[in-house]
């Protein structure tokens, strides 16, 4: 009997060291997570989104202070702005200054272009007509909402950015973007070799990254200075209307007009490129009607191509 | 038979093209605009700075003067600006033209300052040999600029500006009549004209309608520019605040909870339905454990 019972008592004294060492251990473990976990987030939040990168053989070295007031500020945008952009179809003339003047800042390829003027026809017996085609800046924009890295974001002034040190290149963006308005670096950008050192501008997207997204940023840069971006003073017809909704003005990039935005869109019939979707764009289009220079012959002959092909 | 009539055709819409650009060219300019010059003498520094806007603004229709590298496609065809045609007008009519513009040729009313005007023009003289310089314009009196007063009243119930004009006449500051007096409300990337340009009458004043809808600061507040230009006394510029706007405060557009705004700020449903889901799988995982415990004890009790 009493064996059985100091064996029983034996059993219960080893039966909760056991479970002691179980618990304490699993516990120690746990809290060890939890407290690493913090330490991380904490990290991240004091200077986010940091890398020093080792390029071939010299050490890039990286003010991070500054880097990171950059991507900060270029996360935030500019309290108490609406950007709106007003395209007038009556007046491009496929100038293409834009599309230059675009390449030109943001360091692209001759083929690569933010902004891109098309030669537009929507059935056979209508008229044929160019037409600007930038970012739209949706209010809802679907390549934000698939991003899985949080690498591109809208910002409080509406503006869709991409910040290219984040991205991972998985062109998820690419697909959900209705509007075609994004590119991939597919090989070194042009200005790889001399961009190497400049201290990454989200708002500027430079230096450009192969492997990453490229899109139009809105010249987010120019903005908080006050200057209209660099396609709308680039272009020679005054296409271009620019301005902040909040204000209801907008600008001309040619003639430096400012008008009513309510009052431009009203008496022109403005409309917005597939509104169906329920992107919320943020670019309005005024149409085609009354233009000065007709569309070339050699344009008209390649917009009825594509009519012929969809139609088929 | 066919050819002949197809040579008439061609002659015909040739002649009637001619009619149309000679129409085109028939920009008539008042006579005392033409009569202008410019109260700035056209050296190297001023032609070197007309280069430069011209090359910004003007060259993408007209091409660099002389080079005949115009826009031929276009209606009316932008002239090269080195051309006998625009060489013999008066300094007065190209600043004119430029200033005010006509169908495709945009107005630079807004985007270049008179001074620089006058450098594009000082520019395009470059390119004729005979161009000699007429007397330059006086610049106004600054003493006379100087008295000039600018006595604005805002009517905010009924949405007008009254503004006096004030200046030294003879032996007293009086009301000066005859001054163009125009109204802006400054913008983030310009100014927005309001009502039209008003001359003063006899008793200096001049009113504005102001529009019931402009959108102003949190409280309503809008930054107002007069600007003054007479004849006699020159140009001046004046600001103001005034409560004339609508109050407006609009939420950043990144205020709402949605599928593509940042973690905090996703939509309740998916915050709710993950918790959800989560919280689900958990309340089973434990509740196994708890079961398989029971069973474990159960297994051990003897009296069972």
């Amino acid at each position: 009997m009493g064996n059985i019972r100091t064996g029983l008592k034996n059993a219960s004294r080893r039966k909760f060291l056991q479970q002691l060492a179980l618990w304490g251990g699993g516990s120690v473990l746990a809290g060890g997570a939890i407290a690493s976990a913090l330490h991380y987030e904490h990290k991240k939040k004091g200077v986010p989104h940091i890398k020093e990168i080792a390029e071939h053989t010299h050490q890039l070295k990286v003010n991070k202070e500054a880097l990171s007031e950059l991507q900060r500020r270029g996360r935030e945008g500019i309290p108490g702005k609406r950007w709106i952009w007003v395209i007038d179809l009556a007046k491009c003339k496929n100038a293409q200054r834009c599309m230059s003047a675009c390449q030109q800042a943001h360091h692209l390829r001759p083929e690569q272009s933010h902004m891109n003027v098309l030669v537009m026809q929507a059935s056979e017996h209508t008229p044929a007509y160019y037409m600007p085609k930038p970012c739209q800046h949706c209010d809802n924009p679907p390549c934000v909402s698939v991003c899985p890295v949080d690498a591109t974001f809208k910002r409080q002034d509406g503006v869709v950015l991409i910040d290219n040190q984040r991205c991972i290149g998985c062109r998820f963006c690419i697909a959900a973007c209705p509007y075609n308005a994004r590119m991939f670096n597919w090989i070194e950008p042009l200005y790889a070799k001399e961009d190497a050192n400049m201290e990454y501008n989200v708002e500027l997207n430079l230096p450009q990254r192969k492997g990453t997204i490229t899109k139009c940023l809105m010249s987010a840069d120019r903005l908080r200075e006050g200057k209209l971006p660099y396609c709308v003073s680039a272009c020679p017809n005054g296409v271009y209307w620019f301005g902040d909704e909040n204000e209801d003005v907008v600008t001309n990039g040619t003639t430096h007009e400012t008008m009513r935005l309510s009052e431009l869109l009203e008496k022109n019939g403005a409309y917005q490129l597939m509104p169906e979707l329920g992107t919320k764009p943020r670019v309005y289009y005024l149409p085609p009607k009354g233009r000065s220079v007709p569309v070339k012959e050699e344009d008209k002959e390649k917009a009825i191509e594509y009519v012929h092909h969809f139609e088929s | 038979m066919r050819i002949i009539e197809r040579k008439r055709v061609i002659l015909f819409s040739t002649l009637l093209l001619f009619a149309i650009a000679g129409r085109a060219e028939e920009w008539q300019v008042p006579a005392d605009k033409e009569k202008r010059t410019s109260p700035y003498l056209f050296d190297e520094q001023m032609r070197k700075k007309g280069e430069d806007i011209f090359k910004r603004s003007c060259a993408s229709c007209h091409g660099m003067p002389g080079q005949g590298n115009n826009i031929r496609s276009l209606v009316p065809i932008p002239p090269d600006l080195a051309e006998k045609k625009v060489q013999q007008q008066s300094d007065g009519a190209i600043f004119y033209k430029i200033t005010v513009g006509r169908g495709a040729m945009p107005s630079f009313k807004n985007s270049l300052t008179e001074q620089e005007r006058w450098q594009v023009v000082a520019f395009l003289r470059s390119f004729n040999k005979d161009y000699v310089q007429p007397p330059l314009a006086r610049l106004v009196d600054s003493a006379k600029l100087r008295s000039v007063k600018v006595i604005p009243t805002f009517d905010t119930v009924q949405h007008k500006v009254v503004v006096l004009i004030k200046a030294f006449q003879k032996t007293d500051t009086l009301p000066l009549s005859e001054a163009e007096v125009s109204l802006f409300v400054q913008r983030y990337f310009g100014n927005l004209p309001i009502d039209s340009v008003r001359t003063t009458s006899q008793n200096g004043l001049v009113t504005f309608n102001f529009p019931t809808n402009l959108p102003g600061d949190s409280v309503g507040n809008v930054q107002l520019i007069v600007k003054v230009n007479h004849e006699m006394f020159g140009e001046l510029e004046k600001t103001y605040t005034a409560k004339l706007g609508v109050p407006t405060i609009k939420p950043p557009l990144t205020e709402k909870n949605a599928m593509w705004n940042v973690g905090k700020k996703a939509p309740r449903w998916l915050i709710i339905s993950y918790l959800l889901v989560v919280g689900t799988i958990w309340f089973f995982l434990i509740r196994i454990i708890l079961s398989i415990r029971k069973i474990k004890q159960t297994g051990k009790n003897p009296k069972l």
